[in-house]
């Protein structure tokens, strides 16, 4: 134990006591004992690992997906690395010490007095590399001098670690549940990576015996009461473990990104606050996220009830996807003309903001959703064929219909073209060029599971511009009715309120880390995760320490991130 | 001042009898009158609800406290004392024919808020009463067998005080018949047979159509000043297309009654709907139908109590589906199949890769959402060949019983595009369940979840009905069996055979099946709503300056004027921009004035302008509710938005 503070000493740039250490080895000890276990059994890049077995041929299954796309994430994190990043990763990483200490806080003192012979174990185990991490933390204040190797290196370490962290998150609670999908090298990864976490008082099924058996040598009654306590900790445990985590990369407009973790629960609109709180751009209710898939060249501006995780999960692990942070008026702009989209005029006009305020009520506010009666001559790209060819199609709330040759376009005679149900619209960029469409103003149909050229992806080549939004518009409005119109309430509400605190938000985000994965707890988070970390050890200055470490770190990034936007 | 005779037509004496005379003076009151005229008759009854009218000039003298000279009333004017609400032949939005007494002497408006109060029908205003269409009379019996539900009994007072009984008004809760009637007008009617539907008439254009809406009773004046007689026959509708605020538990009647005027518009394509949509609606149909013979009780006794009930019964079964741990839903998934067979042998298609005749057989299992094959039952414990992932897939069914094909077609997406597989089950009762898991699969949720067996229940029920289609010719539409063709419009008759239809409406029913009544009568609605027509009655107008006749389109939000020749809507206006309208009664013209200086005058071609006028200020009048919260009915605006000068 003393010897590895000892160490922690040497690079720490503060004077430290044993309990600081103690709680900093908590935090980076456990995640960095599972960069071991990450690198041994997901990479599949380095075939000489003995523990790694071929997967099992589970095409569509989820947690492949999710667990291949954040490696993926990382390693593109890993070539451009740059500190904003480990800034930014690091909050997030506070923030998950904090969610796992909140939950562990209430038997933190009765079980303080185990503390020292539970931790000791994780500690050794993970010392070497411990050392290399903690160290590199610590030393960010005087971090100037840092080579940028260094900095790769010690973001590589960082991430990876809390990449496993948050994969072993949620596993934890299919390892308790006995889950047959986990292949028993995954699992004793995790029991082992569970093992040495301990100290950061993740649970697992080895953890709760351990438990039991340090209550033997304390008073009955404690034992008891500890018992019953990690029950209840496991049972919040495992439904939390449920709940996927992914580090994503978000690109900004101007070239930069920022890469973040979200939860499996958020919506788009959750992540955009939390986007909007981390970068000082100013708040607007047309910040978007969008998603540009490069293979098809077309994107798509995700609405803001959508759940993030569910989307990106589509994404294929090779994939050259991106997720842009961007402002994006066709976002919005519906409801801020309606008369435009909603009146199936050909030109656009004025309206008073009154009729407007009218007409939306009458749109969305119904008994149903009146869908605008958009139909007019589309160019539609033949299956399989490189012609584009002229037909007459209407938009209806049962979906796209075409008249067919030779007929009027009475309802009883229109052949269906598409229902909305599965597919999403796109805009798609440059056909002009990749599939010789009569003009740049295309828009196509797909299931947001196909990623590569099919023929069950539709395209549609408009006239004009203005065309080509009235029915990505119009689409949209078939699909998601009167979630389109809260989704632009709640978005104009964010924009009223966001005036009032601009000031405090400020601060708040200077103060301490910001949280993107916990909704519940964007605000005084520092305080928080700082007496989170702080009873186990019941120290006043370590709490000090472990804040002004992130704080500085956040400080740096948000500065250097503001000289480069500049 | 001078006594002079004046003689009243008792109707309450006999057709035959002669006129009751009295003496009176231009100063005596109405009142007075009558008094008079009752003594001398010398019956005791009830004379309360009677008033006098006056023949010539087609006006009741209800005011009782003004003299007959204050009326202008005369010796020689012709006098009737009789009864102010008499009987009167209601047909329904539901095709059913009514008989009760309704009021004769108050404005339209307030006969037909009698008639939804006796009816438990909540917001009278959005319903009006109109000349029924004459049908053709080629045989004589057809009006003997209609049943006619008689509510004349009801006595007046004791509908003004709705009162709830077990769930519905206490009038209905006093007989058996009485509850049946209630019944009628609360659970939907089964699908009519192919033959009523294709006897009804029809509009073949959009000039029909707006015959139809010539035949609207004015709502300012009373039914006799309209020459409505006695035991005549009206239909009660809902004439302004804008259901406000319907809510399941209070509006059990007007839901069910809505839905049935829907469902015949669609049936009799008074409103154009697509293919597709047909379908859609036919399933609906189907469903409702179905849920509403199961479950009868739940809307005659008592509808709040049971709704709430069933929706925290819903409420467990999404936690428990949701909540449901492992070990939980293994055991009811073995449950579900039984414990042995968990697993079936299945036949396996893809069409892709083996264009001939590419089924082979392997051994299936279904976990979770996800169903994985293996060579052979023995080879189960191992690794499957594949395991795919139902989720987000598109299933849709390729069944024939006559020729015993159970075809479950899977579209699932990958990034690749979408991977066409189709199963093939050996029976009925193998496709059943897996089609059942499939469905479920593709919405996220698990063999475990409550709905499995009802899913497998009413797809087998599907399948019956295409079964006794192919062996039969069409039977009548018994409980059991339903002819496809009872949901579809004639036109679909004549292009589709019904085991032609019935896979494609079982194709729209998958995605409906697990609606509860309440649920799937407001999608229908709903559904109804989003068509692009809904909503317009059309009247033909000519235009001022125009030579030509054309069609002014009334909906709720905006007018529209279609050219006949074209067929196409050439303009439209929405109220929104109105700045003012109004009528000129004396050359019956109305003129309207949208803001941006637009002006428009037209004159009505198939309807009084009346009518338009009503129409017009009607809807107004309905976009005004949303504004004031309260229940009362502000009768007073709506006569001034839609009476009109002659009316005052």
């Amino acid at each position: 134990m003393e010897q590895v503070s000892d160490d922690e000493l040497d690079h720490g740039a503060e004077e430290d006591s044993d309990k600081e250490d103690q709680d900093l080895d908590k935090m980076f000890g456990a995640w960095l004992g599972e960069l071991d276990k990450l690198t041994q059994s997901l990479d599949d890049g380095r075939p000489q690992k003995a523990l790694q077995k071929p997967p099992l041929r589970q095409e569509t299954n989820m947690a492949n997906f999710s667990y291949r796309f954040s490696m993926y994430n990382i390693n593109e994190a890993l070539n451009q690395g740059d500190t904003v990043d480990l800034d930014a990763l690091m909050a997030d990483l506070c923030s998950i010490e904090q969610e796992l200490n909140t939950i562990s806080k209430p038997n933190s003192t009765s079980r303080s007095q185990n503390k020292g012979q539970q931790r000791a174990p994780g500690g050794r185990s993970a010392s070497t590399k411990h050392t290399g991490t903690s160290g590199s933390v610590s030393a960010r204040p005087a971090a100037s001098n840092i080579s940028l190797d260094d900095i790769t290196s010690q973001l590589e370490k960082a991430s990876l670690s809390m990449d496993e962290a948050a994969r072993q998150h949620r596993r934890t609670g299919s390892v308790g549940a006995v889950s047959e999908q986990d292949a028993p090298s995954q699992r004793s990864s995790v029991n082992s990576a569970c093992a040495s976490a301990s100290s950061m008082d993740s649970l697992d099924t080895d953890k709760v015996t351990g438990g039991e058996a340090e209550g033997q040598s304390s008073p009955e009654e404690q034992a008891a009461k500890l018992k019953a306590e990690k029950i209840r900790v496991a049972l919040e445990k495992i439904k939390e473990a449920q709940v996927k985590k992914l580090v994503i990369r978000v690109h900004m407009s101007d070239e930069s990104s920022k890469t973040m973790m979200v939860d499996e629960r958020q919506t788009v609109r959750q992540v955009l606050d939390s986007l909007l709180d981390k970068s000082h751009c100013g708040y607007s209710p047309d910040w978007s996220l969008v998603e540009t898939i490069t293979e098809l060249q077309m994107e798509r501006i995700f609405e803001d009830h959508e759940n993030l995780v569910e989307n990106l999960l589509n994404w294929t692990r090779d994939s050259h996807n991106k997720l842009m942070f961007i402002e994006r008026i066709e976002k919005y702009a519906l409801f801020k003309n309606p008369q435009n989209y909603l009146l199936g005029r050909k030109e656009t006009s004025e309206m008073a903001d009154r009729n407007k305020e009218a007409l939306l009520e009458e749109c969305f506010c119904g008994g149903s959703v009146s869908v605008p009666e958009i139909e007019g001559v589309l160019w539609l790209k033949e299956d399989g064929k490189k012609s584009w060819k002229k037909r007459y199609f209407l938009l209806r709330a049962s979906g796209i219909y075409y008249v067919p040759k030779g007929k009027a376009k009475a309802s009883r005679d229109l052949v269906c073209f598409l229902q909305l149900d599965h597919v999403n619209v796109y805009y798609g960029q440059d056909y002009r060029s990749k599939y010789k469409a009569p003009t740049d103003y295309c828009l196509a149909l797909k299931h947001p599971q196909i990623q590569k050229k099919s023929q069950y992806i539709k395209y549609l080549c408009c006239d004009d511009v203005r065309t080509l939004h009235q029915w990505v518009n119009g689409i949209r409005i078939a699909k998601y009715g009167k979630q389109l119109y809260l989704n632009y309430q709640e978005a104009m509400k964010r924009t009223e309120a966001a005036y009032d605190w601009s000031s405090l938000s400020t601060s708040s985000i200077r103060s301490g880390s910001s949280s993107a994965s916990i909704p519940e707890s964007q605000s005084n988070h520092s305080g928080h995760s700082d007496s989170g970390v702080d009873t186990g050890s019941s120290h006043g200055r370590s709490q000090s320490v472990v804040s002004s470490i992130f704080s500085e770190a956040w400080k740096r990034g948000t500065q250097i991130e503001e000289s480069s936007k500049v | 001042m001078a006594a002079w005779d004046l003689s009243v037509i008792v109707e309450d004496l006999g057709p035959d009898a002669p006129p009751v005379t009295i003496s009176v003076a231009s100063d005596l009151h109405v009142g007075g009158v009558i008094l008079k005229l009752v003594e001398k008759t010398q019956i005791k009854q009830d004379w309360s609800d009677h008033a006098l009218w006056w023949e010539q000039k087609q006006r009741w003298l209800l005011r009782t406290a003004w003299t007959l000279e204050k009326y202008g009333i005369h010796a020689d004017a012709r006098l009737v004392f009789m009864h102010q609400h008499k009987p009167l032949k209601l047909g329904l939005p539901n095709g059913i024919t009514l008989r009760l007494r309704a009021c004769f002497s108050n404005p339209v408006f307030q006969t037909v808020m009698g008639i939804c109060r006796m009816l438990n029908i909540r917001h009278p205003e959005e319903l009006s009463l109109l000349r029924p269409v004459e049908e053709k009379k080629k045989k004589k019996d057809k009006d003997l067998a209609a049943e006619i539900y008689d509510l004349t009994e009801v006595p007046l007072s004791s509908v003004s005080r709705p009162c709830l009984y077990n769930g519905m008004p206490a009038h209905f809760a006093d007989s058996p018949q009485m509850e049946a009637i209630y019944k009628m007008l609360s659970v939907t009617q089964p699908p009519p047979t192919p033959e009523v539907i294709a006897k009804q008439y029809r509009p073949a254009s959009v000039v029909d159509k707006a015959h139809i809406n010539g035949r609207w009773l004015d709502s300012s004046r009373c039914l006799l000043q309209q020459g409505i007689q006695e035991n005549d026959k009206l239909w009660l509708r809902f004439k302004y297309y804008a259901f406000y605020d319907i809510d399941p538990k209070y509006d059990v009647v007007r839901l069910t009654q809505v839905y049935e005027q829907a469902r015949w518009a669609i049936l009799l394509e008074d409103i154009d709907c697509t293919e597709e949509e047909m379908m859609l609606f036919g399933a609906l149909q189907y469903h409702i139908s179905k849920v509403a013979q199961s479950e009868p009780q739940i809307l005659s006794n008592n509808a709040a109590m049971d709704d709430l009930d069933s929706a925290l019964q819903s409420l467990e079964v999404k936690m428990e589906g949701e909540g449901s741990s492992a070990s939980d839903l293994l055991v009811r998934h073995n449950k579900c199949f039984g414990e042995t067979d968990q697993m079936w042998l299945i036949v396996y298609f893809r069409p892709k890769r083996l264009t001939l005749k590419g089924y082979k057989q392997y051994w299936f299992k279904f976990q979770d959402t996800s169903i994985s094959y293996f060579k052979s039952k023995e080879e189960s414990i191992g690794e499957p060949i594949q395991q795919i992932n139902l989720k987000g897939c598109e299933v849709a069914p390729d069944v024939n019983v006559a020729a015993q094909k159970f075809l479950i077609r899977l579209l699932i997406p990958a990034p690749e595009g979408m991977n066409e597989v189709y199963l093939r089950c050996e029976n009925e009762q193998q496709y059943a369940q897996w089609m059942a898991g499939c469905r479920l699969a593709s919405k996220g949720k698990t063999l475990a979840d409550s709905s499995f067996q009802s899913e497998i229940q009413s797809i087998r029920s599907f399948l019956a009905m295409q079964k006794t289609n192919s062996s039969s010719s069409n039977t009548n539409a018994s409980e059991e069996s339903i002819n496809p063709h009872s949901l579809v419009s004639p036109r679909y008759h004549k292009k589709y055979k019904p085991k032609q239809l019935t896979p494609r409406i079982l194709d729209a029913y998958q995605n409906v099946a697990q609606l509860s009544l309440t649920d799937a009568l407001m999608r229908f609605l709903q559904i109804w709503q989003a068509l692009p027509d809904f909503g317009l009655s059309y009247v033909v107008v000519r235009f001022k300056g125009s030579r030509k006749d054309e069609v002014l389109g009334i909906a709720p939000n905006r007018l529209i004027r279609i050219d006949l020749g074209v067929g196409d809507v050439v303009k439209t206006w929405r109220y929104n921009n109105m700045k003012q309208w109004n009528v000129n009664w004396d050359i019956r013209q109305v003129a309207i004035e949208f803001e941006g200086n637009v002006n428009i005058a037209f004159s009505c071609v198939t309807a009084d302008c009346k009518i338009v006028h009503e129409f017009i200020g009607g809807y107004i009048f309905m976009s005004t509710r949303s504004r004031e919260k309260s229940d009362t009915l502000n009768e007073e605006l709506f006569h001034k938005l839609t009476g009109g000068h002659e009316a005052l």
